[in-house]
């Protein structure tokens, strides 16, 4: 304090000693701002910064001896400018005040009135704004002798915080006459209203519980009927996450608000202090504790990489991330992959599979579609599973995975073309199949067996893993960081969800007669749907001709052949005499003998490939804008340049990402916009297993493709993250939204 | 398995007509994404990995320090908590004491542009440089994707990883939350016992304590 005083008198004496006053005294005012400290020598009870004017007031203004005297530091606080709570929340400071007082008196804590709730993007902090009045109560000793005076020095420190926060000092003195009896003083009522107008020690029990993560406070609905908005305020640090938005719900005859354990939790046994905010009426309350909590969520291998927030780009409206950010919960998670699953009904690789499914309740009887309706989901659910497992499995030996990553060997691409191809021959009526793996074909004709419908299940799943449907990305991200357990309830949710309207047209017959009745159009429409299953299979042999080359599309389309070949036979000898029926399946065996002795033809292919030497082969050649292929090596040499880049990762099994890059990224606007702002265009092909963008997804928190990237020009800033369904529009506005 | 694929240009332009819907939907999906793994960083386990750019135009990444401890150091030049902490010679003594034994010390500036703190990279190394500061690196994080990675919330915030790259210390640079230097001998200097404690092979006391000072200005 002394030395502040002295410094700015010496720069009065100083400046007043060149030309310049009104200079000098701008700075003086500023100096003694920044300094805090613009009370002079001697105290008295007010001061004032540029940000909040600080008074002392007394309810009495005589006092008497062994009187509690009520006291109270205003606080007058510039608009956008705000003080903390004793529990300054993220960061901040509360104010605090040293009282210096008659001999044998003792002051009290700050009665705090209840804080606001004050968040910027992910810090939250408790405090006042515009005004508040902090009561301490001052209990003076019995032998104060009347006709002295009584002097109470407070000695505030407080922070103030708007962007930018400056800590702030005051010396507040006040000067009370002691009488026989104590006067109240002008300032009395408003004292006594601040007192009135403190938080209340709650009249109904409350109580908290730890679970998991989780801090459950419960109070019960017959003492408190109608809540709308709960808050609870901790006093303590580290009790809460702060920024985390509570949820408030009815658990039976109690409200329950949750929110997510602190750095430091309560510990049961031991009261929790606090507020509980109910519709903005503040109660005091002290909650026993119970439950201990679990340890954080082990971060996986997986997970160990920059858990980047997609700073989203695009359009100004879809620049409004960044802010209040949460964990995404277990049940956030299985919502979306619920409606993932929902989504991916309508992904054109699942729909006609369904369609032809759902045709089938066209015939039989309600009992019998609600057995089929239970397989179905029980095969979409066993191949979720299976799935989850295989995924887990993979994890567990250390592989980097993702979504689609069953993609990245060639036999299952194989497997998948053939089985489009043997789907689209049965739907073209080429083939009668038993009532096996593809009850599909027989949905029309005859009642499909439960195994029949199990299997168009597990096919329906087997078809739908190269769509990525909206709402999925952020639930299978979450789900393979999550341990074993968790991933296969977001899987099992996601299995659900695809399962659902199927499921639901199996039960409820009034949907089925919404449905189109039975005619010849079946038939004709079952056939159409054939063509779908073989552009399939089409695209599939083209995603092997960039795994394997040319000899990989060979041993595809010989398969096919020979796929072809036995299904041929097995038609023709059919209806012929017993012998030929067993020679017939003799010879169509031997054919599906030849298709499966091709496989192993196929890994040699493709094993001597490296996984780098077919990065420029389709995928690029499919875009058209000039790109080089993706390295992180050319991608940091970039970015040390301070050039602008655009990353497209992509694969040539993603049906999204060709759908992007036909729609946008190979537009002329796209790549006018590119040429225009130098931006430099590299492309990451994922079509086979490669580490590095494997590394680039993970750093994206994605698991899987397509991920676009833009890095605006600078050394500094960080990559945007675009939508995951791109328009020309959505890009072209990233990158003019990126600092230039 | 792509139906716009075989119908041609016709049915391509249905799928384009949903485009709307869809992108809506990806959207949201997205948006959704933004509330994913804001996964702190938590005590004892695996350090959120990183790649940053340096005030030197350098990218590192927390990887390549394997091997030596590290500590993350959040910073505000106009901070009065941080001025206390650099006006007083405080940090800049214990980064000197860091270095010597062979640790890492990286500044992290997570303000956002146009706000405070908010510096570009020459202006940061002349800044340490009129402090007698000596990080290791001084990395720029205008973005806040750092700051959030790891949940920094105040200047200071301190972070310590060890060399197997585990978090092993979060919070406070001292006990005593004030902006006055005159509390600084009287504080817990907690950053200086964990740096101590973790080079003697011993665990940490308090490896998570309240980080305080003047909120991150992250952008919104």
């Amino acid at each position: 304090m002394n030395f502040l005083r002295s410094a700015v008198a010496s720069l009065v004496a100083s400046t007043t000693t060149h030309a310049s006053n009104v200079i000098a005294l701008g700075m003086l005012a500023s100096l003694a701002s920044l300094m805090s400290t613009a009370n002079a020598a001697p105290p008295t009870d007010r001061s004032a910064t540029d940000e909040v004017e600080v008074r002392l007031i007394s309810a009495s203004s005589q006092v008497a001896p062994g009187q509690t005297l009520l006291l109270a530091l205003e606080q007058r606080i510039a608009p956008h400018w705000h003080t903390y709570w004793k529990n300054p929340g993220d960061s901040g400071q509360p104010t605090s005040i040293e009282w210096t007082l008659p001999k044998s008196a003792t002051a009290g804590d700050i009665l705090w009135p209840a804080p606001k709730r004050f968040d910027v993007g992910p810090i939250t902090n408790y405090g006042y704004e515009d005004k508040v009045l902090l009561l301490t109560e001052v209990r003076l000793p019995q032998d104060l002798a009347p006709g002295s005076t009584a002097t109470v020095n407070a000695d505030a420190t407080w922070l103030v915080c708007r962007e930018e926060c400056i800590p702030q000092q005051a010396t507040l003195s006040l000067s009370l006459p002691v009488g026989t009896a104590a006067k109240d003083s002008t300032d009395a009522s408003a004292l006594s209203m601040a007192r009135a107008a403190l938080p209340r020690k709650a009249s109904f029990p409350a109580a908290a519980r730890i679970e998991g993560r989780d801090l459950l406070v419960t109070w019960p609905v017959s003492a408190v009927p109608e809540v709308k908005q709960a808050l609870f305020m901790p006093q303590d640090w580290g009790r809460i996450q702060h920024a985390a938005k509570p949820q408030l719900d009815r658990a039976g005859e109690d409200w329950r608000l949750r929110v997510p354990v602190g750095d430091e939790p309560a510990t049961a046994g031991k009261p929790m202090n606090g507020l509980l905010l109910l519709d903005g009426k503040a109660w005091e309350v002290s909650l026993p504790v119970t439950g201990v909590a679990t340890a954080p969520t082990p971060t996986t291998a997986s997970q160990n990489t920059t858990p980047a927030i997609p700073g989203l780009s695009g359009s100004p409206s879809l620049a409004s991330s960044g802010s209040g950010e949460a964990d995404i919960s277990l049940w956030t998670a299985m919502g979306l992959a619920l409606v993932g699953g929902l989504i991916l009904n309508l992904m054109p690789c699942v729909f006609p599979v369904l369609a032809i499914k759902a045709l089938g309740f066209l015939h039989g009887n309600a009992s019998d579609h609600r057995r089929q309706g239970l397989a179905y989901t029980a095969g979409v659910l066993a191949a979720f599973a299976a799935l989850g497992a295989v995924l887990l499995a993979l994890r567990g030996a250390g592989d980097s995975v993702g979504w689609g990553f069953q993609f990245h060997s060639p036999l299952f691409v194989l497997l998948l073309a053939w089985l489009m191809f043997v789907l689209g021959l049965s739907l073209a009526g080429q083939l009668q199949i038993g009532a096996g793996f593809a009850g599909v074909g027989e949905g029309l004709a005859s009642k499909p067996g439960l195994t029949g419908s199990f299997f168009t299940g597990v096919l329906a799943t087997v078809v739908a893993t190269p769509c990525t449907a909206p709402f999925m990305g952020a639930a299978m991200a979450y789900a393979l960081a999550q341990p074993a357990v968790e991933l296969m309830a977001v899987f099992l949710a996601l299995g659900l969800g695809l399962a659902l309207p199927y499921l639901a047209l199996a039960w409820w017959p009034a949907l089925q007669r919404r449905m189109p009745r039975p005619g010849v159009w079946m038939d004709v429409l079952k056939q159409a749907l054939a063509f779908p299953m073989f552009a399939a299979a089409i695209w599939l042999v083209w995603v092997i001709a960039q795994q394997a080359g040319p000899m990989g599309v060979l041993v595809a389309l010989a398969g096919m052949g020979l796929l072809a070949l036995a299904a041929w036979i097995r038609s023709v000898s059919r209806n012929a005499s017993s012998r030929w029926q067993w020679t017939g399946a003799g010879a169509a065996i031997a054919s599906l003998a030849a298709v499966a002795a091709l496989l192993p033809t196929l890994s040699a292919i493709s094993g001597t490939d490296s996984p780098g030497a077919t990065t420029s082969s389709g995928v690029a050649r499919n875009a058209g804008v000039d790109h080089e292929p993706y390295s992180p090596e050319r991608l940091a040499q970039l970015r040390a340049q301070g050039k602008p880049v655009f990353v497209n990762l992509t694969a040539s099994w993603c049906i999204t990402c060709l759908v992007n890059e036909r729609v946008a990224l190979s537009t002329d606007e796209v790549r006018e916009a590119f040429e225009k702002q130098g931006v430099t265009y590299l492309k990451g092909d994922w079509t086979r297993q490669d580490p590095r963008i494997t590394d680039l997804l993970k750093q994206h928190d994605r698991s899987g493709v397509p991920l676009y990237l833009f890095y605006p020009a600078g050394t500094g800033g960080a990559a945007q993250v675009l939508p995951q369904l791109l328009t020309p529009g959505i890009v072209t506005t990233a990158l003019k939204a990126g600092p230039s | 398995m792509n139906i716009p694929m075989t119908f041609t240009t016709s049915s391509f332009r249905g799928a384009l007509s949903r485009r709307g819907v869809l992108a809506g939907a990806a959207l949201a999906a997205t948006m959704a994404m933004t509330g994913l793994a804001h996964a702190q960083a938590t005590i004892d386990q695996p350090a959120p990995a990183f790649s940053a750019t340096t005030a030197d135009g350098k990218t590192v990444t927390l990887d390549s320090y394997k091997g030596k401890t590290v500590v993350l150091e959040w910073t505000n030049h106009d901070c009065p908590f941080v001025r206390k902490h650099y006006g007083s010679g405080n940090i800049p003594a214990l980064q000197k004491e860091a270095m010597a034994q062979g640790v890492v010390w990286l500044q992290v500036i997570s303000s956002a542009p146009g706000q405070q703190g908010h510096v570009d990279g020459a202006t940061a190394t002349r800044l340490n440089k009129d402090r007698g500061a000596v990080p290791t690196q001084v990395l720029l994080d205008p973005s806040g994707q750092l700051g959030k990675a790891y949940g920094a919330q105040t200047s200071p915030h301190l972070f310590i990883v060890n060399p197997q790259g585990v978090l092993v210390y979060k919070g406070g640079i001292d006990s005593i939350a004030t902006a006055k230097a005159d509390d600084i001998a009287k504080a817990d200097p907690y950053v200086k016992t964990a740096l101590g404690e973790l080079a003697a092979g011993k665990k940490i006391t308090h490896a998570s304590t309240k980080p305080y000072g003047c909120s991150i200005k992250y952008g919104s």
